[in-house]
């Protein structure tokens, strides 16, 4: 085994070992921090028995998920029911792969990108990987043989193919702005002449929402809706199972809330910092911690919408995606060609 | 190779020891676990090469696609159906089709076969219903396509025996890109490339005005 080869081998594993921890403590506290915002917006006080402020809570909730009895119906289909959260929850995680979370840091004498993968079609691969997260939801729903659950499983997929559209449509947009299909182009370029978010506002707000749409998240978690459906198609699922669903939806929302950043915020960009003159390790850390805050900023968001809007029906939520922001993202794309067009920007 | 075909037999044996004596199981995984961790230990430098990953991935095209036809739950054979398609990407990547490799999970893997999975849960077949094969000409057109092809891929293997196993088509810089291959869709390959997209674009609006008719 060649030198170089090693050394790839074990940078690579390092960064994919210390991702996963990140994004599982991430999705961990962040299961927290939906129920004390909730209890904020409500003007209540939340979980705050369990350690100080209650920072201990996803100990004991993981501790009580794991000795909770994990149930198969009777008439489920047991290994399709089996592998359902896998298939939800890897999708959710693969995604971060190729996000670049900061500018490369100097260690041992290499380079190091803040980054697992830095490939050519990044945006691709998240595309790719976003759909595969319906496979979970649509084979939980059917596996379990329930209606409640097959009605959430065929829900979620038909609103994920829907939103999906308009999605990757205001996605070209950023696209063209910059001519490359590689994330870290997407920053760079973004650094150089404003974040896309200003320029590109139409896109960036259809992109949100579908993200929303995407996550299966409030005002759109109609795969899910309680008073409809029970649970969706989680609801014959127990014990650590059902808690592979929830974290599935929290690490969607790391993910959604990361791709918002990288895309239309800037990534690691902080406006005015190379002017500052800070050596390259120091920038690189201040970049990615840039990075945290603007996810942060939009995981805040997300829960904020959650405790705040009601639930769509479900015919307003399919004419929203295909007759307003479909439309609406091909007129943004026209809008981004005549301006790259002309060279405007 | 050796690791590959050893691997192979162990999975093959594994199998048929689950299906003929379901109580002998766990001695068996045993075994078959501890002599697949020696097996990948003494050759664990084939686990560097091109040559093991690719007929890993060929071997599991394979099997997937048998289980396609042969599995009697259609909604198994639509999800043996995906594994199979993220092969054939893999195989894309092997060939440095990099761009086209994250389209073939997008379009097929991610768009169609969703659809597939959505016909089957909405039609809820739950065992093979209705696949009555009838006389005609179906069976004997089948069997000597089926043959024809066989022979194609006989030749093929034949033909390409000294080559190398994989080798890259191309070399240079950028090969494989969305760049790269845009720069021929819209230069070289433009007629072609618009000729399939108003053929696309009529076949949708057809598909949309059946779907109609038979609504009013």
């Amino acid at each position: 085994m060649s030198q170089e080869l090693t050394r790839v081998l074990i940078e690579s594993g390092v960064k994919i070992a210390l991702f996963f921890v990140i994004v599982l403590t991430l999705i961990a506290y962040l299961t927290l921090a939906e129920r004390r915002v909730s209890a904020w917006i409500q003007d209540r006080r939340g979980p705050n028995r369990v350690g100080p402020f209650g920072l201990l809570q996803p100990v004991a909730d993981g501790i009580k998920f794991l000795f909770k009895e994990a149930i198969t119906p009777l008439n489920a289909y047991r290994p399709v029911y089996l592998l359902a959260p896998a298939l939800i929850f890897v999708p959710a995680l693969v995604t971060f792969s190729v996000i670049p979370v900061g500018p490369p840091v100097r260690l041992f004498g290499y380079d190091i990108p803040l980054q697992i993968a830095d490939v050519d079609n990044g945006v691709l691969i998240i595309l790719a990987f976003a759909s595969m997260g319906v496979y979970g939801v649509a084979l939980a729903g059917w596996s379990s043989n329930n209606k409640y659950s097959l009605m959430g499983g065929i829900r979620s997929s038909s609103q994920m193919i829907s939103y999906e559209l308009a999605m990757g449509i205001s996605l070209v947009g950023v696209l063209m702005a910059t001519g490359s299909l590689r994330l870290n182009d997407i920053v760079q370029q973004q650094a150089q002449r404003g974040w896309n978010m200003f320029w590109q506002l139409p896109g960036f707000i259809i992109f949100l929402t579908a993200a929303f749409a995407e996550t299966n998240r409030l005002p759109f978690d109609l795969p899910e809706a309680e008073s409809e459906l029970v649970a969706g198609y989680h609801t014959e699922y127990s014990g650590m199972r059902f808690s592979m669903f929830y974290m599935a939806e929290y690490a969607n929302m790391i993910t959604a809330s990361a791709l918002l950043a990288t895309l239309y915020c800037g990534g690691y960009h902080v406006p005015g910092l190379a002017r500052l003159g800070l050596s390259g390790n120091v920038a690189a850390l201040l970049g990615a911690a840039a990075f945290g805050v603007k996810m942060g900023a939009f995981l805040f968001l997300y829960l904020w919408v959650r405790w705040t809007l009601p639930r769509f029906r479900y015919d307003q939520l399919m004419n929203l995606g295909w007759k307003v922001l479909l439309p609406a993202s091909l007129l943004h794309l026209l809008w981004v060609s005549l301006i790259v067009l002309k060279g405007w920007v | 190779m050796n690791l590959l075909i050893g691997l192979i037999f162990l999975a093959g044996a594994f199998a048929a020891v689950r299906a003929f004596w379901p109580q002998r199981q766990a001695v068996f995984g045993l075994i078959a676990g501890v002599t697949g961790a020696t097996l990948l230990a003494v050759e664990r430098a084939a686990l560097l090469t091109l040559q093991f990953w690719a007929g890993l991935i060929g071997f599991i095209a394979i099997l997937s696609a048998l289980l396609v036809i042969l599995h009697p739950n259609p909604m198994v054979s639509v999800l043996f159906l995906i594994l199979n398609l993220f092969c054939v990407a893999l195989f894309y990547l092997f060939l440095q089709a990099q761009f086209l490799a994250a389209i073939q999970v997008i379009v097929y893997a991610g768009a169609i076969m969703v659809l597939f999975l959505f016909v089957i849960m909405l039609l809820n077949l739950r065992v093979e219903e209705g696949l009555h094969l009838t006389g005609g000409v179906q069976r004997p057109a089948a069997f000597v396509l089926g043959t024809a092809f066989a022979g194609v891929l006989f030749w093929a293997i034949l033909h390409r025996r000294d080559r190398p196993f994989l080798e890259p088509p191309g070399s240079a810089e950028g090969f494989g890109t969305a760049r790269d291959l845009g720069v021929l869709l819209f230069g070289r390959y433009l007629f072609a490339f618009e000729a399939a997209s108003i053929l696309l674009v009529a076949a949708m609006i057809g598909a949309v005005l059946l779907a109609k008719r038979r609504l009013q």
